[in-house]
């Protein structure tokens, strides 16, 4: 009998990965990288204050022609980032929201996207 | 019609619209509610099944007077053909009745001003006995920031008499783009103090479960169950006082 080992790592992985896209109304500029990060900072900063300013979040790609963004974040800021992102209403004055479109704790499961496949 | 089309391409399976009724103003009556076939021909299938995507009918009074409860038991028939029914009490005295008499499916919550009056225990608990559902909106909290302020004070101090039971999570949303996706509003759930398990069933089961409460408010008017009676073994000398029972009954 092959004797084998089970291992249960929990909470392994240090960052999550989210990818979103930002939505906004018709017309006016689109906000290049550094203003969308700036945007996610204020974001955090609307919903949770200085010390949610400072989370540690970096922006890893992103697309200025769909807006659309992949973050990173320490997997214990997920829930403070995503509602954040959730509860976000106004970028410059007009109206906009964040669609989280996949998360992961692995980057490379955000490549493929089980709700894009045309069946 | 922008809006549904953004929830189907989110991801919800079953919308339902709202009309909200005011009893401050004079001369309200019930309007018959907007069809939904009339919106769209043939609704979009959910992702991942093969059913429909279901568009409910949804009707919410704003009751501030206890003389106006009575239109709930009125005989109108413009309230039979909502599908939900959801009542906003303004007192303390009205959530009392809400939760322990009014036939309502759902008891709204508010979160745009600060509550005038603190959550009891008793009338929470017959609620969850009777399966009512208390609903928090979250498109205030996008819009303005004290309003935020007061949607998560409001929630923990439900959460603190509910344990974190029968909530229904839902927006209130006039435009396409005060919509959020399910699990982002299963992730606000955490904020208000849920946990995970409790957050995804506010966005999933429990509304479900105020569908199907809606459904049987609408269709049933007592229920009629037949309960297999245990035989008991018994001796010789009990058999003609058990015989004589039964003729009885």
């Amino acid at each position: 009998a092959a004797a084998f080992e089970r291992r249960v790592l929990r909470r392994a992985a240090e960052h999550h990965y989210l990818r979103v896209r930002l939505e906004l109304s018709d017309g006016g500029a689109r906000p290049n990288a550094a203003q969308f990060k700036q945007l996610v900072v204020t974001a955090l900063r609307e919903l949770h204050g200085e010390v949610g300013a400072a989370l540690p979040v970096d922006v890893l790609t992103y697309e200025e022609k769909t807006l659309s963004a992949i973050l990173r974040v320490i997997s214990s800021g997920l829930v403070k980032l995503w509602s954040a992102l959730t509860l976000l209403g106004f970028y410059q004055n007009r109206r906009c929201a964040f669609r989280v479109l996949q998360t992961s704790p692995f980057l490379l499961a955000l490549s493929g996207n089980s709700r894009e496949l045309v069946l | 019609q922008n809006i549904l089309t953004v929830c189907f391409s989110v991801g919800y399976s079953a919308v339902a619209l709202n009309h909200v009724i005011d009893f401050k103003e004079k001369k309200q009556e019930i309007i018959k509610p907007v069809s939904p076939s009339e919106l769209f021909p043939s609704l979009p299938i959910v992702q991942g099944t093969s059913k429909r995507i279901k568009v409910l009918t949804r009707l919410t009074l704003i009751v501030s007077d206890p003389s106006h409860c009575n239109l709930l038991r009125s005989t109108s028939a413009n309230i039979r053909l909502y599908d939900i029914i959801a009542v906003f009490p303004k007192t303390e005295k009205l959530f009392h009745i809400a939760c322990t008499t009014l036939d309502v499916d759902l008891v709204c919550i508010n979160v745009t001003e600060k509550l005038p009056f603190y959550f009891r225990r008793p009338p929470v608990n017959m609620a969850i006995d009777r399966g009512i559902y208390f609903e928090l909106l979250y498109t205030p909290a996008i819009k303005d920031s004290t309003m935020r302020r007061y949607t998560i004070s409001n929630a923990i101090s439900l959460m603190q008499i509910c344990k974190g039971k029968n909530i229904v999570i839902s927006s209130a949303a006039e435009r396409p783009l005060e919509l959020r996706g399910p699990y982002d509003v299963a992730n606000l759930g955490l904020l208000f103090g849920l946990s995970e398990g409790e957050a995804k069933a506010a966005v999933s089961t429990n509304c479900r479960a105020t569908m199907l409460h809606g459904e049987t408010r609408k269709s049933a008017c007592g229920v009629v169950y037949t309960v297999k009676k245990p035989r008991k073994v018994e001796e010789e000398e009990t058999v003609p006082a058990c015989k004589k029972a039964k003729t009885q009954a």
